[in-house]
């Protein structure tokens, strides 16, 4: 019982903190805004095939246009599961939200170790394991409402959205969100300043989302990136909130919703308990 | 309620604390005092269970600090001498996050909450975010915190580091009232002699990781006898022992600074033998004073310095002082 307490506490702690700091709230939610306005609509528009005609070099003869556009817009939508760049774009920005969101709620282990309620935590009877769980539940509550409120500004950008499946998507967004926020709160355990995790978020996250089909299918990239994408939980989420959100399923032969929840679970308890042995193992001396 | 034994910690090659031994009885309040850098704090983390000792043995109301961790974590009230706590929090939420993960919950932590806040007057502040609070309102609510899961030990690192004198007054009394109300048995660290004095039924004076003097304040005290000279003498040839010459003190020792220690009866009847003696020897005195002995002339008497200029002591890497010599 006093163990669950402590779960709760932490759930609370990391809930209440998010919401009084709203200006940071206002801007987790306006920078994927920024990629999805820009970058969405911006390449959406050059796979738009009404701007096909205006290539110089197709003869001007009415059926040829017809064919070579038509050719051309299934080509596409072939690539990007039978919708339009928009969409293909939006349901992985709505992923990328959630993934960054997690892995850098991270940084408040750090935050803490400097500002000493990390101590506050070590001193404190409840088992470890529970506290630091509490923590990443707390920060994958706090993302996965984040990313719900992307799935509901997205509608505004296009039409191809099947909100009826919302809480399905948002079950896969919490689990990845368990994975990558245990992932980041680890990290953040051996680190003493935000500049060295940060350097690490630098150098983990923009990967790991360009190889994750975020951008572009998975399917075109060249052999060796597809290795690597093969071995990202991040493409298995994509894939899944793509395949609910939009109904294009976009990804390697084998992946289905199923698989890819086993994986994301797999990838979840297995960061979680590499968290909690690292937060037992800390001492101050860490 | 605490018992340390031969307590060893070093971390990589500085040597943090260095085979002390000590008990803590029931209801006692217990000091270490020592400068900054004595290893005061690195002994109250080994005893939070924060630190894991390098060697020794630390008994936490029974239970090994080290095998029994969780056990002592349950037992124990700790305010840092660092802040805690989390300032974008509420007091309130400061005081109830920390009841749950105590197991505390619902009405019964409600209604502690309050009246510790009231006990520390922090009520009207309850709902404001903790860095709007002064220096001396967060050190309150650290103390009320750490009381809220009835600790049997209460540990106190430093409690009025940085205070002004009229909130460090009313941390005192909290301290005393503790004490008085609930028999609690304190451990505190202190540089501070007078803190010390006023509050502590025990004293141990720590100085580089070992504890020179264990007592309380009188016992330390009486170590020096009644009054202490100091002596400074221009010109001493070192061949002689000064303290051949001054033989009638009960202690006569050379201080760090070339200060000669004179622990006598009675300085005023002392003070014109001291000039006798000195002039018939040739021997130049610059400067003389004499105290009553406090606990800083207790630390002057086992460093060979004065506690306050010790202060900046901190452990340097030995390559780096020897090429300020």
């Amino acid at each position: 019982m006093s163990a669950f307490n402590a779960f709760t506490a932490m759930i609370y702690r990391q809930l209440k903190r998010w919401w009084n700091a709203r200006s940071r709230v206002t801007m987790t939610i306006l920078n994927p805004l920024i990629w999805m306005v820009f970058l969405g609509l911006g390449w959406g528009s050059i796979f738009n095939p009404q701007n096909i005609p205006s290539i110089p070099g197709i003869p001007d003869i009415p059926n040829v246009v017809e064919i070579l556009r038509s050719a051309i817009d299934n080509y596409f939508k072939q690539l990007f599961g039978g919708v339009n760049y928009v969409t293909f774009m939006l349901t992985g920005v709505i992923v990328m939200t959630a993934f960054m969101g997690s892995f850098i709620s991270g940084i408040s282990v750090i935050w803490d170790k400097q500002f000493g309620f990390l101590k506050e935590t070590l001193v404190a009877p409840a088992p470890r394991s529970i506290v630091i769980l509490g923590r990443i539940v707390g920060d994958s509550i706090v993302t996965t409402i984040q990313s719900l409120v992307i799935v509901l500004l997205s509608i505004v950008l296009t039409n191809e959205i099947n909100l009826i499946n919302t809480p399905l998507v948002m079950c896969y967004i919490f689990i990845m969100s368990l994975g990558f926020a245990s992932l980041g709160t680890a990290i953040s355990l051996k680190f003493r300043s935000m500049e060295g995790f940060q350097m690490v978020v630098n150098l983990i996250t923009m990967p790991l989302v360009f190889v994750s089909g975020v951008f572009y299918p998975v399917t075109t990239m060249p052999e060796w990136m597809k290795l690597i994408a093969e071995s990202n939980p991040l493409t298995y989420s994509v894939h899944a909130v793509r395949y609910w959100l939009a109904s294009a399923d976009v990804g390697f032969e084998y992946m289905n919703p199923i698989t890819d929840l086993a994986i994301l679970t797999l990838f979840a308890i297995a960061m979680i308990t590499i968290a909690a042995k690292t937060f037992e193992k800390t001492t101050l001396e860490d | 309620m605490v018992v340390v034994e031969d307590l060893v910690k070093k971390f990589k090659d500085v040597v943090a604390v260095n085979g002390i031994s000590f008990r803590i009885k029931k209801g006692e309040i217990f000091a270490l005092l020592g400068p900054n850098g004595a290893g005061k704090t690195t002994t109250i983390h080994i005893i939070a269970t924060l630190l894991k000792p390098t060697k020794g043995k630390v008994l936490v109301a029974d239970y090994d600090a080290v095998r029994e961790a969780d056990k002592v974590r349950k037992k124990i009230g700790i305010v840092f001498q660092d802040p805690s706590l989390d300032n974008q929090l509420t007091g309130y939420d400061n005081m109830y996050i920390h009841g749950k993960l105590y197991g505390l919950r619902g009405r019964e932590l409600h209604e502690k909450i309050m009246r510790l806040l009231d006990l520390v007057e922090l009520k009207d502040f309850a709902h404001k975010k903790v860095m709007y609070y002064s220096g001396g309102m967060r050190r309150r609510l650290e103390i009320a915190r750490s009381l809220l899961h009835e600790p049997e030990i209460l540990i106190l690192d430093e409690p009025t580091i940085g205070l002004d004198p009229h909130t460090r007054a009313r941390i005192w009394d909290y301290i005393k009232y503790l004490r008085k109300e609930f028999d609690m048995t304190i451990l505190m660290t202190t540089h501070y002699m007078d803190e010390a004095e006023e509050l502590a039924d025990r004293i141990a004076i720590m100085d580089k990781g070992k504890i020179l003097a264990m007592g309380t304040a009188d016992q330390l005290k009486s170590m020096l006898g009644q009054d202490v000279i100091y002596v400074a003498i221009d010109n001493v040839n070192n061949d002689i022992n000064v303290c051949n010459i001054f033989s009638f003190a009960k202690i006569c020792k050379v201080l760090r600074d070339n200060r000669l220690e004179l622990v006598v009866d009675n300085a005023t009847k002392a003070l014109p033998e001291v000039f006798h003696i000195a002039e018939s020897k040739g021997l130049k005195i610059t400067e003389v004073s004499y105290r009553r002995p406090t606990l800083n002339e207790v630390f002057l008497h086992l460093t060979g310095r004065e506690l306050r200029d010790s202060s900046e002591l901190h452990p340097i890497p030995k390559r780096r002082m020897v090429r300020f010599r």
